[in-house]
């Protein structure tokens, strides 16, 4: 099968034979094909992604949604899986209409890379591998480094009861460079990693003066002291400002949770939640971003969202259910991490709008405090409202100056504190939007792009 | 008796089409059918039912020697036809050309493998898969019921049924079949005079049963968690002792000793020597995988190697390194029966699609001589129960680990006392010579292990751990 497009008639036949025992139904069909490579000291690996393909059939129950999916793309497997659907559709399946509005004509789009994966072969690919290990390698007092690079081509049509039809073709492109140091059992490591929607141009980022740094800084994390600990000034870095965007605030503001009553944010929508300079946006048609999108996964187009405007939360994130419920509109949210999971309100790319602050006036203002760099990971708690990030190192900041890097360290307490304490936030200069992969909890991960400037707040610091 | 089995049996048929195109071996597949059923809820509402989740796909392995190297391509599909074979063959060979592994030569095993059968199946569960899902489901929602103030906000639970088969070019044909039951559930405490914000205990888990009993007593600890997460204040700064239960520890050490003591970290210089002190005297680890229901228990690895229990550290000292073949290869070693396709970090829950690995199973921690919790508090004296990390953050390259409390209890003049939340706690798994480490910072252990995901273990009592809470 050269296309989805190419299965067209068999998911429309499948889906016709689910539409009459429901008032609404749609199909889902993902295909997907990609590229990885990944060298160190000891071994190189050239691999090709798994080549997945399948579909999911959704249609509304009544009172809840029901769906079934299957790997299979031939027209008995997706018959099957529309009859297995229709066998779990209760009675009032058909009477009750589904909430929310349904998308509904015809559109595609497709990433247009300046160099598109196939472009690049793996001659190519493994001589510009080599080259960045070699980079890595040069500044003496680093053991190993593993480059990797990874690349997918994801294709979605999606079809349904209502007259939609939407198209969609996603190259994604990320590198990364870990150089490592050791010395008498003791591991260190820094990390520099850029991905994006795109071809292999992505990693035109991944650039000799940046390498130098991240190994440089491995060799520093080795000597690294103890962390520090207690609540104290924090000036993050952009990824880690954007982890704190995405993680700390924005999940509270996926609106399915709103439905369950499982968000702190719920009772502040529409009230100051921070300083008025601070400006909060989820944008799944942020050009180029990683967590870039053309259409969801209920077919809605992808938007930029503010969620919080000059320091007043002022919108969620919506599917159609819980646009319905709170009298809003879809927001083109609504994303599965392929055809075999379930759809949520999740992120695209979330960031903070940058400010006014340079580097210098911020640490100036932080006086004394730690800058948290190289955000590794954070995780969410929509209902408590407690962050948590980790990053892989910090600088001591005293008297406005920075001093010796420490170790990898976690950034916790509570998000409203933190977004009221927030005192600066970096320029346009500095903003960028990095890779990450984001989770309902810890399941079902999906490309989403984080982002911002320097953040200045105040907040609890402590190991990791 | 004999594994349950859907009949498709995906590996043995594209091997067949392997053998007729004559690709010459090494070569394996791994082959899976699974079915997957799931209940989504919101309090007593079905947010969605989705079933089946139907997925099949193969993944071929091909081992080339290129100058005292080997070539290791792998190509994995989910469309197992003739053509979409030769796809998959042409792309392993193409990716093998590029690969380089540091051994001479690979051995893969031969039918049959010589190994005791180990059962591990939920067989109530094959026979009625959604029926099993939904009485679960009551079952757990029943036990919230008549509670004032407390609901499940979300949850659901996954029940994956799994037919894996496996072929290799040495003539193995192997079947065996494996459930998967994971489980979310996040309990919400409300409401009351005082004007509290609700609380959240947030529990997720995964085990290879999907069995209720005990549900009510699991609900009551989850409620009371919930309700303490209302009152709890952050935990004071600064090295202190802290006692970390099984459900805290199998969210760091599984990972990060999987990797450390593998075949893998040995290549690449990170792994402890023979003989190096890792911990404390009184500590030693097992790999066991055949442990009775757990999950990666199975008769043999995913290359056909028989799988055994293997003694990864013994009193307080490296022993032994965790081998798939091409790793024992490159180690001049034997496979431990290590070659897995499922990552201990954000698993998957279809296995084709990866190549393996050497990776722990089931890792089992000595126990100690403390019997009850309050024995444990009261050998901690003053410091921390951690009840629950937001997520400890493993790093198995650098064997940190770190994570936010959700919640834990101060433990003051030897008793359990008021909750605790907010704050990190955190450290290295191992450390460098000289350096403080979980490991070797072990004051006490408890004499109960529990098993939950990919560890057995009692409640461990760690000295001087850093915290970083409010001053």
């Amino acid at each position: 099968m050269a296309s989805l497009r190419d299965a067209e008639d068999f998911l429309a036949h499948a889906l016709s034979r689910i539409a009459p025992h429901t008032s609404y139904a749609e199909v889902m069909a993902e295909r997907s094909v990609g590229h990885t490579l990944r060298i160190d000291k000891s071994q190189t690996s050239v691999g090709v992604e798994p080549r997945m393909e399948g579909a999911v059939f959704r249609a509304w129950g009544g009172h809840g949604w029901r769906e079934a999916a299957s790997s299979g793309l031939d027209a008995a497997s997706l018959t099957r899986c529309a009859e297995a659907l229709v066998r779990h559709l209760p009675a009032e399946s058909k009477s009750i209409p589904p909430p929310g509005v349904s998308a509904t004509g015809d559109a595609e789009r497709k990433t247009d890379s300046k160099r598109p994966l196939e472009s690049f072969g793996v001659e190519e690919r493994l001589a510009l591998a080599r080259d960045l290990y070699t980079i890595a390698l040069s500044p003496g007092g680093i053991d190993n480094a593993f480059v990797t690079f990874g690349s997918s081509a994801e294709e979605r049509l999606f079809l349904s009861t209502a007259g939609a039809r939407r198209w969609q073709l996603i190259d994604r492109t990320r590198g990364t460079v870990v150089p490592l140091a050791m010395e008498n059992g003791k591991v260190e490591y820094d990390y520099l990693s850029f991905g994006a929607m795109g071809g292999w141009e992505v990693l035109d980022e991944l650039t000799e003066a940046r390498i130098l740094e991240t190994a440089h800084e491995a060799k520093l994390l080795l000597q690294a002291g103890s962390a520090p600990t207690g609540a104290m000034t924090v000036l993050l870095d952009p990824q880690t400002a954007g982890t704190f965007a995405h993680e700390s605030f924005g999940h509270g503001t996926e609106a399915d949770q709103l439905l369950r009553d499982r968000s702190y944010l719920k009772p502040l929508l529409g009230q100051m939640v921070g300083p008025e300079f601070l400006t909060l946006v989820d944008d799944g048609s942020y050009p180029g971003g990683w967590g870039s999108i053309y259409f969801d996964d209920e077919g809605h187009p992808a938007q930029r969202t503010v969620l919080v405007d000059h320091g007043r939360f002022v919108e969620a994130l919506h599917d159609r259910e819980s646009a319905a419920a709170f009298h809003r509109s879809a927001t083109g949210n609504t994303r599965r991490a392929d055809f075999l999971s379930r759809p949520f309100v999740r992120m695209t790319n979330t960031f903070v709008e940058p400010g006014d602050w340079s580097l210098e006036e911020l640490l100036e203002e932080a006086k004394n405090g730690i800058f948290l760099q190289t955000c590794m990971s954070g995780i969410e708690d929509p209902l408590g409202g407690q962050m948590q990030i980790k990053v892989k190192k910090a600088r001591l900041i005293h008297n406005g100056e920075l001093g010796a890097i420490g170790p990898s360290m976690a950034l916790s307490g509570k998000v409203l504190d933190f977004l009221k304490g927030i005192k600066g936030i970096g320029k346009a200069d500095v903003f960028s939007i990095g890779p990450g992969y984001c989770g309902k909890g810890h399941t079902d991960l999906i490309p989403a792009g984080t982002g911002g400037s320097y953040l200045l707040s105040e907040a609890l610091v402590g190991p990791a | 008796m004999s594994d349950p089995t859907f009949g498709a049996e995906s590996a043995f048929r594209a091997a067949d089409l392997v053998r007729k195109s004559s690709l010459p071996g090494p070569w394996d597949i791994y082959g899976e059918k699974i079915e997957r059923y799931e209940v989504h809820f919101n309090g007593n509402v079905r947010e969605m039912v989705r079933a089946p989740v139907l997925l099949e796909g193969v993944g071929l392995r091909v081992i080339r020697p290129f100058e005292q190297k080997l070539g290791v391509g792998f190509a994995a599909t989910t469309d197992a036809s003739a053509a979409s074979m030769a796809k998959a063959v042409e792309d392993a060979e193409a990716t093998a050309r590029y690969s380089r592994f540091p051994a001479a030569g690979a051995q893969l095993p031969s039918d049959p493998p010589h190994a005791e059968a180990v059962d591990s199946v939920d067989r109530a569960a094959w026979a009625a898969p959604l029926d099993s899902v939904e009485a679960y489901v009551h079952a757990l929602l029943t036990a919230f019921e008549g509670r004032s103030g407390i609901v499940p906000s979300f949850g659901s639970v996954h029940l994956t049924l799994a037919e894996a088969t496996l072929a290799n070019s040495a003539g193995l044909a192997h079947h065996a079949s494996r459930t998967t039951v994971d489980l979310e559930v996040a309990v919400k405490a409300f409401g009351g005079a005082e004007g509290r914000p609700p609380g959240e205990y947030w529990v997720t888990s995964r085990s290879v049963r999907l069995d209720p009993r005990g549900l009510p007593e699991l609900v009551d600890a989850w409620c009371q968690r919930a309700k303490d997460v209302r009152i709890a204040k952050a935990p004071s700064a600064g090295d202190q002792t802290v006692v970390l239960p099984p459900r805290v520890l199998t969210d760091i050490l599984p990972e990060i000793l999987s990797y450390r003591l593998s075949g893998s970290a040995e290549l690449r210089g990170i792994a402890p020597k023979p003989g190096e002190m890792i911990g404390a005297p009184t500590i030693s680890i097992w790999d066991d995988g055949r442990f009775p229901y757990a999950l990666g228990t199975s008769a043999v690895d995913d290359e056909g190697n028989p799988q055994s229990k293997r003694p990864l550290v013994t009193n307080g000292a490296a022993h032994a390194t965790l081998y798939d073949v091409l790793h024992a290869s490159a180690a001049g070693r034997t496979s431990t029966g290590s070659g897995l396709r499922e990552a201990l970090a954000y698993p998957s829950w279809e296995h084709f699609s990866s190549p393996p690995h050497p990776v722990a199973t089931t890792m089992v921690l000595s126990t100690g001589d403390v019997g009850s919790d309050a024995e444990l508090a009261e050998v901690a004296g003053e410091g921390i129960w951690v009840d629950q990390l937001g997520y400890a953050f493993p790093d198995p390259l650098s064997a940190a680990f770190g994570g936010e409390i959700r919640i834990g209890y101060r433990i003051h003049h030897g008793k359990i006392a008021e909750p605790l939340r907010g704050g990190t706690v955190g450290g290295v798994v191992v450390s460098g010579q000289g350096e403080k480490s979980l490991l070797n910072s072990l004051l006490a252990a408890g004499k109960h292990p529990e098993l939950t995901a990919h560890l057995s273990c009692p409640t461990l009592v760690v000295g001087q751990m850093s915290v970083g809470g409010a001053d």
